[in-house]
């Protein structure tokens, strides 16, 4: 009762997480890693088939005659050009523009949207809903997640799913069963790679689950902790709330938030929607006077980190996991910025990181140089301003 | 008898009087502090009045006393150690309770139960506060200018304040503003909806005012009680081991180890001016003591008006001192018990018994608590705040036995007809009721209990009114006009008497503040 | 459709006076109201024969300046020169009599207390300087703070200052101490006697819903003196209508339009601009800037609404206090009521002022309630305090018989022949407050004259200087800084923002 959570999933996933590595995520424990190490894990995602649970993501139903007028209003996506089915990627600022989450909009039906944030944002939808016909249901723990990623995801759910998936398309979403329960699934996911997202009332998580992992047998299903997502998702170029950017609603100061543009989501703002949106003045103003700062891939040079670290008769030495910190990036011996998250990529064979780049430095292929601690002595790594994402496999929107 | 060769003399030895005995004993001065009761501590005490039970007396919790003091005087090697008060219980009227801890998402979840929107709310409204704190705190740490003033030191710290109103940004300053206003009951009710959630937040914005949370600025105290989160240490309220005597005697035991002398039962009746100039002190029994200075840790009123003749003030000043509001408006109930009441809400659950246990199932709950007290009547449904200081720190109670503090509002000073003992046997009578409702077992778990009205408050401490605050946190009565206009800088009139209790800026609780700021002006003055 | 330079919503007092200023200065002007009366709050009207009563306000004087810049007195304004007395009601002995003139209210008072006798003058005088200083602040447009102000805005802001410094040091510090005081500290600061300090409190809390122990009320009891010009009403010859009339008057005479029964459904808005009004009749007016005379709760989250507006000044909108406790009972006699003349008020004790609040607090209606009472030759018009616009049992079509029987009830036992001498009744609830006046909760200052609610906050932090999110659309009622009570401060000042 006085406790954190755990998820519809917790009977099968904590029978298979081995090390006892759990994770608070949003009020919920999850496993980190199902293993000692995380490779297997990783590898899945990028050959075969990976099984996330990812239920603490918030999942917000909003409903009624003005759903899409509200979602306007909030998100920087044009909503009323949304299709039923269709699922949108977007983020959503405060007033000043400036980021406060970011998720996904999908529209099921002509007046029912899902709204999935990383953070709890009933609030601020309340807030904007004032005046308007429309309903909130906050399905967080009412309805499981899980993410299916990796090449042969869809194999998996051809399997089991009773209607065919073969046509749905990025970004889009159907109802289905599976393993005979109701469920919707999303053409969507956290890796960059094919993958779906499957979502369902929260009694059906293990008949859900079994069913998956029975029909993955053969397709090298694996259960994958978020560790190994956390790795898979710098790959993909993908950033997270409180990693990369900080909401402008938990800022201390006004340096540490974020918009849109220097998040790279210049595609995500609809400025030529009709109308005020939250934010709307302050993006129309950094569009017309350029981003101060953008966020950008850099890879590090490895040769030239080899060589850092020879200097003191060592290999280089760097975690197995994505590296959650703050690492200052600097031109000459001037900072202009930092990088907010690090991964060795197993399948790039590269050292890459999610960097924030002052004007003009974040243009692609500038040098830069990362700083390193080799042997408790700061050092600098030579690295390059790289586009996103790092690894887009064809197959990831086909 | 005569002695003359102390560079300082501090009435008191209260918390303040000790932290300014400590700072100035530790730059070389000698220091004499003169303590009317039998022991150190003021209200910062902890006694044991029933035997094997040791009950802190007044003040029972802390957040605000500044690091910088602990760090200074070295308290930790003196005994010091504030141990975490990790949760807030709230039971309610249906029977359920809402519960606050000190893991975010714990604390989310439970508020979620009662209103989603309150869980989400409770993020936000945590933050802004955490903000306005930040921003506030600068304050506590400037020497309030006169504004009326054209001298350059007051224009000085007038062009200090305003440069820090322009670091504030928009939002920082209107909060601050709106804070500084606003009722605590119309602030929380922006934002919450759950009422026992409503009505535990606004207590805290009552704590120690004659003022209930619908009234206008009670915000503030609120804010004040949130000031440890951002002070380093990210625990609001810890409770010191020993009771807040333990940090009295910490601050003793330092003074001490800095060379200062402490003498108990020294009740000073009468500062000593010559030439405009504090001298000295006589005390009751006769004894005369001389020093360069006199740094007076009494509240404004005693300082004023009791310790020195009004002929060396201003009118102005006499006057302000005569309506400074020291009204006192809480009791206390301390309890010895067999065992821990069982709450009906939670019965088997004994980790809400290491925090905090509040009975305030909404703001108009406490409100009409208010309206006894405002026309002179103790609450017959009180606001309670109880902690178990044997949960927290098994010294205090034999073991398998139990000590209960209960903090009570509203209990007013000027109770139509007075106080007697059948009106404070009342008083507890209906403190113990009020708990009865929510924990059945209470009454026969009882095996003893000392019940404090200001009056005792008063009586025992000596605090004019029995305010805790050594006069009321009011917005007319803070910063530049804490406790008088002109004289909020801890000089006073007389040269070389100071104020340096909770009645200057910037004011009550276990800070220490006033007590460190006295110590270094009077160093500064040269004594 | 018409064009405009300016459309004003609503031709209360505020939206007259900027309406003259800027027809004055040759803009093209059309002021639209809902009712089929001009004045809003200051009318003079009707309720049967010979039962013609000042509904809301019992008196009231505009500021001098606007008077003259805008000629009144060539279009009816004239003023009673003479300020009769404030009276405060006492249960057990004849009522204290406070006379516009110092020395014979001191003669009075020495019944109550020699000290406070001696006091008076001395507080007259200072309450003569707290009145410059609340109007020189109300002519001060409030700029946005901290760093957001222009240095034309900063100035008004220094010289409002630098009026302050003048006053000498102990004055400026008493204002500074009188604001965020409660009424009864700040009357505890000059007198002794209850029925003084009760009598002088009364000021404080009228119009609010807050007793004389809130916090704040201090600073209500300055601006309701300043705006009165003292404490007791100063009249207006032929009723306070009159001064809605002569604004009218100026008006027009500029060349400004006034259309009655013309009630504003919504602003037109386009790409966060104003661009014209939408009447309740479909019509569609156009102008260059429209500005709202209305409660700003009634500007931004009906006229506007919520959709075009950021959340967090929405939010901070619908946290705006209204709630409205004034309700007004006025009566027909046949003349031999047998209350005096004057201001009348029925607050005998601090504690009689507090416990009738308490009804507003818990959302009722005062048994014992505070009122001020005024006649004018037949008709008696009581300002009764508190019934709480929100009720907790029972609604205002049933409760408004409750206040009426209150009200008669507790006056008729100062004044035994009342009751034989009404002739007619009509009483006023929040509710009509709201419904026929436009006053969102029944509130007289379109938001409660709050510590949090005034200067720079007022209506909301960040919005005191008349302009809103929307571009062209100003606010220029009682609810922004300047307005509470019949100055003109707030449409004077809006005509100075306008671009």
């Amino acid at each position: 009762m006085l406790q954190l959570k755990n998820t519809p999933f917790h009977e099968r996933t904590s029978a298979l997480c081995q090390p006892q590595n759990w994770r608070k995520w949003a009020g919920y424990f999850v496993v980190g890693s199902y293993e000692h190490t995380i490779d297997r894990e990783y590898w899945a995602i990028r050959n075969s088939a990976a099984l996330i649970d990812v239920t603490p993501l918030m999942k917000y139903i909003i409903k009624g005659p003005d759903a899409a007028r509200l979602l306007d209003r909030v998100t920087t996506r044009n909503i009323q050009k949304m299709s039923v089915g269709q699922v949108y990627y977007t983020g959503w600022c405060d007033d000043e523009g400036k980021m406060i989450d970011d998720g996904t909009v999908a529209r099921l039906d002509e007046t029912t949207f899902r709204l999935t944030a990383a953070e709890p944002n009933l609030r601020w939808l309340t807030m904007n809903a004032v005046g308007l016909d429309v309903q909130f249901e906050d399905q967080t723990d009412r309805v499981a997640s899980l993410s299916l990623q990796g090449p042969s995801s869809r194999s998996v759910l051809k399997r089991v799913c009773e209607s065919d998936l073969e046509g749905l398309k990025y970004f889009r979403l159907m109802k289905n069963k599976l393993g005979g329960a109701e469920v919707t699934i999303s053409r969507t996911g956290y890796t960059g790679d094919l993958g779906y997202e499957i979502w369902m009332d929260a009694k059906d998580a293990i008949k859900v689950w079994d069913a998956l992992m029975e029909a993955g047998q053969d397709y090298g299903i694996t259960p994958v902790g978020i560790l190994a997502l956390d790795m898979a998702r710098v790959e993909a170029g993908l950033f997270m709330l409180d990693v990369d950017y900080t909401s402008a609603g938990h800022a201390w100061i006004e340096s540490q938030k974020s918009s849109p543009f220097e998040l790279g989501l210049d595609w995500t703002v609809a400025l030529d929607k009709p109308g005020y949106f939250v934010g709307r003045k302050a993006l129309e103003r950094e569009k017309k006077e350029g981003s101060a700062w953008k966020l950008v891939g850099i890879e590090i040079d490895w040769v030239g980190m080899e060589k850092l670290y020879a200097e003191v008769g060592m290999p280089p030495q760097i975690p197995g996991t994505a590296i959650r910190a703050s690492m200052p990036i600097l031109v000459g011996n001037v900072q202009v910025g930092y990088a907010s998250t690090a991964s060795w990529s197993p399948l790039l064979k590269k050292y890459i990181a999610l960097a924030h780049l002052q004007k003009p430095y974040y243009e692609l292929g500038t040098d830069v140089r990362m700083e390193i601690t080799v042997e408790h002595q700061r050092k600098h790594a030579p690295a390059k301003v790289v586009k996103l994402p790092f690894y887009e496999p064809e197959w990831k929107k086909k | 008898m005569t002695q003359n060769n102390y560079d300082a003399i501090i009435i008191g030895g209260g918390h303040n009087g000790l932290v300014a005995a400590a700072y100035l004993a530790r730059a070389g001065k000698k220091v004499v502090v003169l303590e009317r009761r039998h022991m150190v501590g003021g209200a910062t005490i902890t006694e044991e009045i029933i035997p094997g039970f040791k009950f802190t007396e007044f003040s029972y919790v802390v957040s605000l006393l500044r690091p910088e003091i602990i760090r200074d005087l070295k308290l930790p090697q003196n005994g010091l150690k504030i141990l975490p008060l990790p949760s807030t219980f709230t039971p309610m009227d249906n029977g359920d309770y809402i519960a606050g801890w000190d893991d975010h998402d714990t604390t989310r979840r439970e508020i979620y139960r009662h209103s989603p929107k309150d869980a989400e709310a409770y993020d936000e409204y945590g933050r802004r506060m955490a903000r306005i704190a930040k921003a506030i705190k600068p304050i506590l740490s400037i020497l309030p200018p006169d504004p009326t003033s054209l001298s350059p030191k007051d224009l000085i710290g007038l062009l200090k304040l305003g440069q820090f109103a322009a670091s504030l940004t928009e939002k920082e300053l209107y909060g601050l503003a709106k804070i500084m206003t606003q009722s605590a009951a119309d602030m929380l009710e922006e934002w919450f909806e759950t009422d026992a959630l409503l009505g535990t937040k606004s207590a805290s914005g009552i704590i120690g005012t004659f003022l209930g949370p619908r009234s206008p600025s009670t915000a503030y105290v609120l804010l004040h009680h949130y000031m440890g989160e951002i002070d380093g240490a990210f625990r609001a309220w810890g409770f010191a081991k020993g009771g807040t005597g333990g940090i009295a005697e910490s601050i003793a035991s330092s003074a001490r180890m800095f060379g200062a002398e402490i003498r108990v039962n020294a009740n000073v009746q009468q500062v000593i001016v010559k030439g405009g100039r504090a001298v000295g002190v006589a005390l009751e029994n006769g004894d005369e003591i001389y020093a360069k200075a006199v740094l007076s840790s009494a509240d404004p009123f005693v300082t004023f008006l009791k310790l020195v003749d009004q002929k060396y003030l201003p009118d102005e000043l006499v006057h302000s001192i005569q309506k400074f509001r020291t009204r006192g408006s809480s009791g206390k109930v301390n309890i010895a018990l067999s065992e821990l009441p069982r709450f009906t809400a939670l019965p088997d659950e004994h980790v809400l018994h290491r925090g905090a246990v509040s009975i305030s199932p909404s703001i108009d709950y406490i409100e009409r608590a208010y309206d006894d007290a405002k026309y002179g009547r103790f609450a017959k449904e009180p606001y309670v705040d109880m902690i178990f200081p044997s949960m927290i720190d098994p010294d205090m109670a034999p073991p398998g036995k139990h000590v209960m503090s209960c903090f009570v509002q509203y209990a007013p000073y000027d109770i139509e007809g007075g106080w007697d003992d059948a009106k404070r046997e009342a008083f507890g009578e209906s403190v113990i009721a009020t708990i009865e409702r929510y924990a059945p077992n209470i009454r026969r778990a009882i095996i003893g209990k000392q019940v404090i009205t200001p009056v005792d408050i008063e009586a025992i401490t000596g605090i004019t009114g029995g305010n805790i605050f050594h006069g009321e946190l009011l917005l007319h009565q803070l910063f530049f006009m804490r406790p008088a206009t002109k004289w909020s800088g801890f000089r006073t009139p007389i040269n070389g008497y100071y104020l340096a209790g909770s009645g200057a800026h910037p004011g009550g609780g276990i800070m220490g503040a006033p007590g460190k700021f006295a110590a270094e002006l009077a160093m500064k003055d040269g004594i | 459709m018409n064009s405009y330079d300016t459309i004003i919503i609503g031709a209360g007092h505020n939206g007259l006076v900027a309406a003259a200023y800027l027809a004055k200065k040759g803009k093209k002007v059309l002021v639209l109201e809902r009712r089929d009366i001009v004045g809003g709050q200051v009318v003079t009207e009707s309720f049967g024969d010979g039962f013609s009563v000042d509904s809301l306000h019992a008196g009231g004087t505009l500021r001098p300046d606007i008077i003259k810049d805008l000629k009144l007195a060539s279009f009816g304004l004239g003023v009673d020169s003479i300020r009769k007395p404030f009276i405060s009601l006492q249960a057990d002995s004849d009522p204290l009599i406070l006379d516009a003139d110092p020395a014979k209210a001191a003669e009075s008072i020495k019944r109550f207390s020699e000290k406070d006798a001696a006091a008076w003058p001395d507080f007259i005088a200072f309450m003569e300087k707290t009145s410059v200083f609340i109007h020189a602040a109300n002519e001060t447009i409030m700029p946005r703070l901290p760093r957001n102000f222009s240095i034309t805005e900063g100035y008004g802001l220094a010289e409002l200052g630098l009026d302050l410094r003048l006053m000498g040091g102990t004055d400026m510090m008493r204002i500074i101490r009188g604001i965020p005081m409660t009424a009864d500290e700040f009357v505890d600061e000059w007198f002794e006697s209850d029925v003084v300090k009760a009598a002088v409190a009364s000021l404080g809390i009228h119009g609010l819903t807050l007793g004389v122990f809130g916090a704040g009320t201090g600073y209500a009891l300055m601006h309701n003196w300043a705006n009165r010009g003292g404490l007791s009403h100063l009249s207006v010859e032929g009723g306070i209508g009159k001064i809605s009339e002569a604004l009218a008057g100026a008006a027009k005479s500029f060349g400004g339009e006034i259309h009655t029964n013309a009630e504003v459904k919504q602003i037109l808005i386009k790409d966060m601009r104003a661009t014209g009004v939408v009447l309740s009749n479909g019509e569609e007016i156009a102008a260059s800037n429209v500005i709202s005379a209305a409660d700003p709760k009634h500007t931004f989250l009906s006229l506007v609404g919520a959709m075009e507006l950021p959340p967090e000044f929405v939010w901070n909108v619908q946290s705006i206090k209204m709630r409205g406790s004034v309700a007004k009972v006025h009566l027909l006699t046949d003349g031999k009521h047998g209350i005096p003349e004057g201001t009348v008020a029925l607050a005998p004790s601090i504690k009689y002022l507090e416990k009738a609040y308490d009804a507003a607090k818990y959302h009722g209606i005062s048994e014992n309630p505070y009122l001020e009472v005024t006649t004018s030759g037949e008709v008696v018009s009581i300002h009764f305090q508190f019934a709480a616009y929100k009720l907790k049992d029972g609604d205002w079509k049933s409760e408004g018989a409750k206040v009426e029987k209150i009200a008669i009830d507790t006056l008729a036992e100062y004044f035994p022949n009342l009751k034989s001498s009404i002739l007619n009744k009509k009483t006023l609830t929040p509710l009509d407050l709201e419904q026929t006046y436009g006053l969102t909760e029944g509130d007289l200052n379109h938001g409660q004259l709050m510590l949090d609610q005034f200067m720079f906050m007022r209506p909301i932090p960040g919005w005191s200087n008349h302009k809103t999110p929307i571009d062209n659309l100003y606010l220029c009622g009682s609810g922004v800084h300047g307005g509470g009570g019949v100055s003109g401060a707030s449409g004077r000042n809006v005509v100075k923002v306008l671009k």
